[in-house]
């Protein structure tokens, strides 16, 4: 437990973050503020999983320095009892409240209270990434519903960790205010004024060097895909292995159309479809028998029942029983993923139809319908 | 040399496949009761406009979906797939699957004739395409 710094004798400026640890808070800030303007679009989810990683790997190094970094980060060096708390608190309301050079009582609190979030916020994203997404290092280990539960948890924390921040943040004008000293300044050069008689920390350039390699390296590699891309050959962020296929299916549905993978209407709609075949939506189709029991059998067996993909496990879900939807479009999922779509879009030319899916799908064909493998193609009317 | 060989060898079966296809289906048209056949009547049933079932005052035709020119791409009227030309010379996998044939008549003459083609006018359209 550290001792209340005396507040005379302020004429020297000393080292108090090191740099690894300065290093890790704005990163901790500046992935903390990606993921959350990510997370609003499911078409970021490439880049809302990768500060989620830089987040978690931060969280990794911090912990490690709590216990064997430089003195102001040690977990002792700001590990106050409850009764210090609010002392602190109660010393703030009637002006006397001591200055700390590290951490004082409450901003301790605050500092585990959002580096625990934080981790809890990086696990459950891993148990999202795995069981909804199928990605991930526990890809194939947690089951979709766990992943979906995960997905309520993990924004609950995040929330909860926001508001933390609110109050780290409040604490921080709050205190740099009544001891008139900045400590937001503190934070980016490490520098606080305090006599010569307090214990001074190191810098750690090199391992502040080694943070900063792994960042920039990691996020090269992750994003080169982006800086490599053509407008012929466009980026996908997300390759999964090949969904289940059929050569008949493929040549049958495709003639027409992009070849509707069965994973996206259940088997109920397949079979309708199928047995309809006379007068799919005003043509006659004209197949034999054979084909017709082939297809169908393709399709039932995969449709969105099998929970193949994400997309299974949403559009079966959003499916009441009894309804057998002939157009994926139809279907409340397709209507809600698809509500915020500009007019503009389907009216252009380049889009034409709803069932043109590969025109912002870049893995339409595939069926996987990733979240990140999407983007707004340019309009020809923009043209 | 070799190369120019083997794309010729392929051109001629690939030519002498579509004629065997097309020359069976014609014969199987008479015995359905087709009399000879016409490339220009062929021509004509290409060029004919039927009323639109679902949009009064529109027409549908075989250029609807195939486009004006043969030889080029089209364009499904409805989900805007783009259809491979539709002339042999421009697309040598054309005339040469007579299952392919036979549903493809059915599906679009239902389509744009509202009926299916009589054996007449699927012989006089083949006779007008084999040409094209």
């Amino acid at each position: 437990m550290a001792t209340p710094e005396p507040a005379e004798s302020k004429h020297l400026r000393i080292l108090v973050w090191d740099l690894p640890t300065r290093i890790f808070h704005w990163f901790f800030v500046l992935c903390f503020t990606i993921a959350w303007v990510t997370s609003e679009n499911d078409r970021f989810l490439y880049e809302h999983i990768y500060v989620g990683y830089v987040f978690f790997g931060l969280l990794v190094f911090r912990f490690l320095w709590g216990w064997i970094g430089s003195y102001y980060a040690l977990f002792r060096s700001f590990a106050y009892d409850w009764p210090s708390v609010t002392a602190y608190l109660k010393g703030l309301l009637s002006g006397k409240a001591s200055r700390h050079l590290g951490h004082n009582p409450a901003g301790g609190w605050a500092i585990f209270a959002m580096l625990i979030l934080g981790l809890l916020v990086a696990i459950t994203g891993l148990l999202v990434l795995g069981g909804e997404e199928g990605h991930g290092p526990l890809k194939g280990i947690v089951s979709y519903e766990i992943g979906a539960a995960a997905k309520e948890v993990h924004e609950i924390l995040a929330s909860t960790m926001l508001f933390i921040v609110f109050l780290h943040i409040s604490g921080v004008v709050f205190e740099s205010l009544f001891h008139k000293e900045n400590l937001i300044w503190a934070m980016i050069t490490g520098f606080k004024p305090a006599s010569d008689q307090v214990i001074k920390v190191r810098v750690y350039a090199l391992i502040a060097v080694i943070m900063l390699t792994a960042i920039l390296g990691s996020a090269t590699l992750y994003f080169r895909g982006y800086v490599t891309q053509t407008d012929a050959e466009p980026f996908i962020p997300f390759s999964s292995p090949p969904l289940p296929s059929n050569a008949t299916w493929l040549t049958e549905c495709g003639e027409c159309h992009l070849a509707f993978h069965p994973t996206l209407l259940p088997a109920r709609s397949w079979q309708l479809m199928m047995k309809q075949q006379d007068d799919h939506f005003g043509d006659d189709l004209s197949l034999d028998e054979e084909t017709i029991k082939e297809i169908t059998e393709f399709m039932v067996a995969n449709a969105a029942e099998s929970g193949l993909s994400e997309a299974a496990h949403k559009v079966n879900s959003s499916v009441p029983v009894g309804k057998s939807p002939q157009r994926i479009t139809e279907t409340k999922y397709w209507k809600k993923k698809h509500e915020e779509i500009d007019d503009k879009y389907w009216k252009d030319k380049i889009i034409k139809t709803k069932t043109n899916c590969g025109a912002c799908h870049l893995d339409a064909k595939t069926g996987w319908f990733e979240d990140s493998n999407m983007r707004l193609p340019k309009l020809v009317t923009e043209k | 040399m070799f190369k120019k060989l083997s794309l010729l060898l392929i051109l001629t079966w690939s030519i002498s496949a579509q004629a065997a296809v097309v020359d069976e289906l014609l014969s199987s048209y008479k015995s359905e009761g087709a009399g000879n056949f016409s490339a220009s009547n062929g021509e004509a049933l290409w060029n004919k406009d039927f009323p639109d079932p679902k949009e009064p005052g529109k027409v549908r035709n075989c250029s609807t979906c195939h486009g004006k020119n043969l030889q080029a791409k089209g364009k499904h009227a409805s989900t805007g797939k783009v259809i491979d030309p539709i002339a042999p010379s421009a697309n040598k996998e054309r005339l040469t699957d007579a299952k392919f044939i036979e549903k493809w008549f059915k599906r679009n003459c239902k389509w744009v004739l509202g009926r299916e083609c009589t054996p007449q006018e699927k012989g006089d359209f083949l006779t007008f395409l084999r040409t094209k």
